[in-house]
């Protein structure tokens, strides 16, 4: 390819301004060989647009969206109180059973939800801390949020379903080559439902699920950078959710969900001061 | 989001549904791929609508499900993505140039050789590629989806006839696989 291709796709593309393309038709009238190569590429891009496939969306697709987007009713259906769901026990798979047909099916309580927190305005809340803001990628919350909403959507939200930390510590340990801290807190209103393994800014990250009233809490958690300051946090909103970046023992800790600021900074002030302590 | 905002964004978005399928399933190439990312999109469709100020819902739509392919491609395949600017040039060199014009005529080819040929190119060549061809948009329309300035835009749709050229090529002259 050269030069010449971009001008005669542009002119195919009817993309060149008036004066560029007068000039181009005038060099083809005047160079058969450049004549020949336009024709060329007309017939390519009338194979490529009359043959190649294009992808009609499935209907199932499009009926799980026309569900999605039905009216709300009002008051939304809330989603099963973990008050009243028993204690999630090992060897069973009760968030899928449970969370699921909710989460999957886009209901109208999480999709409600969503919007909600979308509006919320992050300066109103206050609780930006500007010097650590910039420590920290926004990228990274960013990106964790989609790795959250993936996981509560349309996922695997977990690999290992468990409440039992001496089931999930071992099997993260095992695909992992950090070992996060992995506990159990369902006495402090925050019972581990499992975990998996997800990618946060390239690296491989450890996702602890919890649960804390309605909402599912997400924890990543990966090797800090080596050169990361030590002890920094951030706390944001994106995209609706609340995040909380903050890096203790060699690790760097993001908490996301849509449960409010204060009971995720809760969880985070009881599980961070667990890294690198050995405690388990 | 009240439930009028929901049938205003149903009326603006689902009639480009399959526009946004094709696109996922082009980027991912594989069907329940491809309506993973089309969920993932709409849900955060849904949720910045309210920041669309109107307009053609088409590109707007594309953009979101462009970044929801990248993001589940980053995450799953991240290798698809990651494509270095070396590899790009390599896919490049091995066709290039072509000595005898003849060579370049295109087969009277079916249409799964064009399909195998496009879901052969690299992810940046065959996007533009996408978008240029089978979902019409303009240079300009395509440069805000991919967030790419519009001079990249034109190489990438380039080389990507280049290429589809090259492996559209009359088996005769190919060299052997």
């Amino acid at each position: 390819m050269n030069d010449d291709d971009l001008w005669l796709d542009a002119l195919l593309d009817d993309e060149l301004d008036a004066a560029a393309s007068v000039a181009l038709q005038r060099r083809l009238a005047a160079e058969p060989a450049l004549q020949r190569r336009f024709e060329e590429r007309r017939a390519l891009r009338e194979a490529v647009r009359t043959q190649a496939t294009r992808h009609a969306a499935p209907e199932a697709l499009r009926a799980h969206l026309q569900t999605m987007l039905a009216p709300v009713p009002a008051p939304a259906p809330a989603p099963a109180r973990p008050e009243a769901a028993p204690r999630v026990t090992r060897g069973r798979a009760p968030w899928r059973l449970r969370v699921l047909p909710w989460a999957t099916g886009l209901g109208g309580a999480l999709v409600a939800s969503l919007c909600t927190l979308a509006v919320v305005d992050p300066a109103a809340l206050g609780w930006h801390r500007g010097d650590a803001l910039s420590a920290l990628q926004t990228a990274e919350a960013s990106e964790a949020v989609s790795a959250h909403t993936r996981a509560l959507l349309v996922d695997h939200p977990i690999e290992v379903a468990s409440s039992d930390q001496h089931t999930v510590r071992p099997w993260l340990s095992a695909r992992l080559n950090f070992v996060p801290p992995v506990v159990d807190l369902v006495a402090q209103g925050y019972p581990l439902i499992g975990a998996r393994r997800d990618v946060l800014a390239g690296q491989t990250a450890a996702a602890l699920v919890y649960r804390h009233g309605a909402h599912v809490i997400s924890v990543f958690v990966r090797p800090a950078e080596p050169n990361a300051p030590a002890d920094v946090e951030a706390t944001r909103v994106v995209r609706g959710f609340n995040v909380i970046e903050r890096t203790r023992g060699g690790l760097a800790f993001c908490f996301v969900s849509d449960v409010n600021p204060r009971d995720l900074q809760t969880l985070a002030d009881l599980v961070t001061p667990l890294a690198g302590t050995g405690h388990q | 989001m009240q439930a009028d905002g929901h049938a205003r964004f149903a009326a603006s978005v689902l009639p480009h549904l399959d526009a946004a399928y094709n696109l996922a399933r082009w980027l991912v190439r594989d069907g329940h791929d491809a309506q993973d990312v089309v969920q993932n999109a709409l849900v955060r469709a849904l949720r910045h609508f309210d920041g669309f100020r109107g307009g053609d819902p088409r590109p707007w739509l594309l953009a979101i499900v462009r970044n929801a392919a990248f993001a589940w491609l980053g995450a799953r395949r991240p290798n698809e993505v990651e494509v270095p600017d070396d590899e790009l040039d390599a896919a490049l060199a091995i066709g290039a140039p072509p000595a005898d014009p003849e060579s370049l005529a295109i087969r009277h080819a079916q249409r799964r050789e064009i399909d195998e040929a496009i879901a052969a190119l690299p992810i940046a060549f065959r996007e533009a590629l996408v978008l240029r061809e089978l979902e019409e948009l303009s240079y300009r329309e395509i440069a805000r989806i991919t967030d790419v300035p519009i001079g990249t835009v034109m190489s990438r749709l380039s080389r990507a006839r280049h290429l589809l050229a090259i492996a559209l090529r009359p088996q005769a002259t190919r060299s052997p696989a």
